[in-house]
């Protein structure tokens, strides 16, 4: 069952002649994990912004084509009603912090408060949400105290409590080190076991690798290519378009070419899948 | 990464007991009786029986006493200074600086006025040290407050600590590519260029990017908010609220009538 | 010029103790990558070879200046420092006044900063955007412009700090080509990175480094192979180095070329 379903669309920002997303069809199904990959421009944060409901509506512009998510059309709906089934997290940890709250407990409370939930269960879904995400310890600490990786994933959270139906991640570990970035798709993986529909914009293509159920390749504003993780990532119209692929995949690929690869296997995109082929299991 | 984005500092005191409505009516009163109040001592008074017990009563003397030395104090009597030279008041001059001629009235003047701000700037200060924006902002839209509007007050309490810590990259960037920040003055206003241009737009991104953070939790969510946080309002809220009321419409009677 | 560091300590006002006694040489023409944890004091040391940072103790001389004696802005003609947010950095409505903007705060005349910022442009592959504004240039290459303005400078010590930070694949590629292009001018390149794969490729020289100290220093092969101890500072080797491992390859390969030849000959 398609929860997610994108028909033709395509986006222009105000001022501006060429489109940055051309006719665009996308369905992603419930408890699906969608991995967005593409060179900087491509369109990857547009598509995401699109699908969270801030374009149109925050970013105005053209959109064209029809963006619906359970049912429910975009261009028809109101920001703060669509932001109900439509989770958002980006980049920049910092800017995700509301300043208007004092601990990591009330920041995360602050979206059941908008939605006007009662007290009583305000706390008790803080705390749930807090033991799901692994970040108990953290809840009275002030959220500008925490490391880079620890606000990403107070975000995460102050999105997850909220209860979306799908969860919309534009390059979440981009400005995080590794421990960080490890910490980040833990929760999203978390997330994700939990069966929430997931799409995400990615560069880390050995974390694609892990989790996604499905890639979608984006350039210049289209769909270059979609499919599983292992077709998608291996493919050669990646590497030619300028994308990144695991350097596993791109040493099998060498690899083959002198006969240190089997050829019937597929491409690894993985650690495990390159140490099996190379070592000689089949 | 900064610990505080806000003046708030949490302790537990009278004034941090107060309802949030309370003391901004209570600044708000205090500044309004500073400006009206016909008694040409009236700021001075209220500086010493109103902004220092409070500060006491806040448990926040030490931090008051410090932003109105290093800020407020600096900033008020630059203002003192500024209009007793420049303010054309009275003929009779007291003694010259330069080509400027200092009269009685000009220094009046200017003394009053720069009191007043004073005062002013020591009651918000007071506010803000004893009063978590949150619980502002919760208190606020509670009472029909466009939540809008509450968070233009939040993030420009907030605007002012992160732009000092984006300055000083900035600085460090900008130093790093031969920017020359400890010349002559005209040297210094140049140096504001390169400065200034990264700093506003920096800012301008991340406010943006924070307003579609607080979008995307339903913030302009147009049902009923609740509050996690229980902000009471007691008798003795209402009662003060009611006496700076009175007080207010006292001297501006005062004012009227003397 | 060499970059002599001794006994360097260094407590940040808060009295956090970032840096605990580092001690290195780093000579002319080097390619040094830093790594290891936040925190681990990269960041701060990096910030001391350009004189933004004192030490608290001990002495950093790029050459024959101290840094304790010489400002940060004339420092900038040895140390050149690109910070990791080009944002931070921009303020020109024109790429081609911006990159002039360092040569010509080092009082280098007409001629030589038009030299300077030509070829620094020409490196960062925006020759044909010299009157754009780079707020309207992604901000891939916004990157790239704030590279240019260093480069311009034409100090013999360029510090990257972060430089893949959020780059794409492509980008990263055309950083990896402006480092070799440093390199072949013979400059000291150091770079602060958690991108181990970009680090493995591009630097010849590794230093780890783990709360406050030096924990590894070494030639890119020794240090990638040591897994056990980088993971004291959370430092995973590069994905070749760990496939090689698991494949018992004798040697610890650190790119694609090194990991097809020792297959090769396996």
């Amino acid at each position: 069952m398609a929860i997610v379903k994108l028909q033709n669309v395509t986006y222009k920002y105000p001022l501006t002649d060429t489109p940055v997303l051309s006719n665009i069809n996308l369905d992603v199904k419930e408890g699906e994990f969608v991995a967005i990959v593409g060179p900087n421009g491509a369109g990857k944060s547009t598509l995401c912004y699109t699908l969270a409901g801030f374009i149109p509506h925050f970013f105005k512009g053209e959109l064209e084509g029809r963006v619906e998510v359970a049912g429910v059309e975009l261009k028809s709906s109101a920001l703060n009603e669509w932001v109900r089934n439509v989770g958002l997290a980006f980049q920049n940890p910092f800017n995700q912090i509301s300043g208007a709250k004092y601990t990591v407990f009330e920041e995360i409370a602050f979206g059941l408060e908008n939605q006007g939930v009662p007290r009583e269960e305000m706390n008790q879904r803080v705390e749930e949400a807090l033991t799901m995400t692994g970040i108990r310890d953290l809840a009275d600490r002030s959220p500008y105290s925490l490391s880079g990786g620890q606000q990403q994933r107070v975000a995460l959270t102050s999105i997850l409590v909220m209860r979306p139906k799908v969860l919309v991640l534009d390059e979440p570990t981009s400005q995080m080190d590794p421990i960080g970035t490890r910490e980040v798709f833990a929760v999203i993986r978390r997330m994700a076991e939990d069966g929430m529909t997931v799409i995400m914009a990615e560069h880390k293509v050995e974390w694609i690798a892990e989790f996604a159920d499905r890639v979608v390749a984006l350039k210049d504003g289209k769909i270059l290519l979609q499919g599983p993780p292992s077709d998608v990532l291996t493919s050669r119209l990646l590497s030619e378009n300028g994308f990144g692929i695991s350097r596993y995949t791109s040493a099998a690929r060498e690899s083959l070419k002198m006969n240190l690869w089997p050829k019937h296997l597929h491409l690894p995109i993985t650690l495990q899948e390159a140490v099996d082929g190379f070592g000689g299991k089949k | 990464m900064h610990e505080r984005l806000s003046f708030y500092v949490k302790r537990d005191s009278f004034l941090h007991r107060l309802n949030p409505l309370t003391k901004l009516t209570l600044v708000f009163g205090l500044v309004f009786v500073a400006f009206f109040s016909p008694w040409y001592w009236t700021p001075q008074t209220i500086f010493l029986i109103a902004i220092i017990p409070l500060s006491f009563l806040g448990r926040v003397y030490r931090e008051y006493f410090g932003a109105a030395f290093r800020l407020i104090l600096p900033a008020t009597g630059f203002l003192f200074l500024m209009q007793a030279f420049f303010q054309p008041i009275g003929t009779v001059a007291i003694f010259k600086f330069w080509f400027l001629d200092i009269t009685a009235e000009s220094l009046a003047f200017a003394f009053a006025n720069a009191s007043r701000i004073f005062v002013m700037v020591s009651s918000f200060t007071l506010l803000l040290l004893t009063t978590h924006p949150s619980d502002l902002m919760s208190d606020l839209t509670r009472r029909g407050l466009p939540s809008q509007f509450a968070y233009v007050i939040i993030s420009t309490i907030q605007i002012i600590p992160q732009m000092q810590a984006k300055a000083q990259t900035i600085i460090a960037a900008q130093r790093s590519r031969g920017l020359d920040t400890q010349g002559s003055y005209l040297k210094r206003i140049g140096a504001l260029v390169p400065l200034v241009g990264p700093l506003v737009f920096g800012s301008l991104v991340e406010v943006e990017e924070r307003a579609i953070a607080i979008e995307a939790r339903g913030f302009t969510s147009t049902r009923v908010k609740t509050s996690l946080r229980e902000i009471p309002d007691t008798g003795l809220d209402k009662t003060i609220r009611w006496f700076f009321i009175l007080l207010v419409i006292a001297a501006i009677a005062a004012r009227i009538w003397l | 010029m060499k970059i002599e560091i001794k006994d360097l300590h260094f407590t940040y006002p808060g009295g956090v103790e970032a840096l605990r006694g580092v001690s290195l040489t780093i000579e002319p023409g080097e390619q040094v990558a830093m790594v290891g944890q936040n925190g681990s004091g990269k960041t701060t040391l990096a910030k001391h070879l350009n004189g933004l940072l004192q030490p608290t103790s001990g002495s950093v001389l790029i050459g024959d200046w101290d840094t304790r004696k010489v400002a940060v802005a004339k420092l900038a003609a040895r140390v050149g420092y690109v910070f990791q947010n080009p944002d931070e950095q921009l303020f020109s409505s024109n790429v081609g006044v911006e990159v002039a903007f360092g040569p010509r705060n080092l009082g280098y005349s007409a001629e030589k900063t038009e030299a300077l910022v030509k070829d620094a442009l020409a490196l960062t592959e925006l020759s044909d955007r010299t009157k754009t504004n780079p707020y309207d240039l992604s901000p891939t290459w916004r990157k790239m412009v704030a590279l240019a303005s260093i480069i311009s400078m034409d100090s013999e010590i360029v510090i990257f700090d972060e430089p893949t930070t959020g780059q794409d694949a492509l980008s990263i590629a055309r950083i990896a080509r402006v480092v070799a292009e440093l390199k072949k001018r013979g400059r000291t390149v150091i770079t602060i990175t958690h991108d181990i794969d970009f680090c493995a490729e591009n630097f010849e020289r590794v230093i780890a480094l783990s709360k406050g100290q030096v924990l590894l220093d070494g030639p890119a092969n020794t240090v990638l192979g040591q897994e056990k101890i980088l993971a004291q500072t959370y430092v995973d080797p590069p994905q070749l180095t760990r496939l090689g491992k698991r494949l018992g390859l004798k040697n610890t390969v650190r790119n694609q070329e090194e990991f097809l030849a020792a297959l090769k000959k396996q």
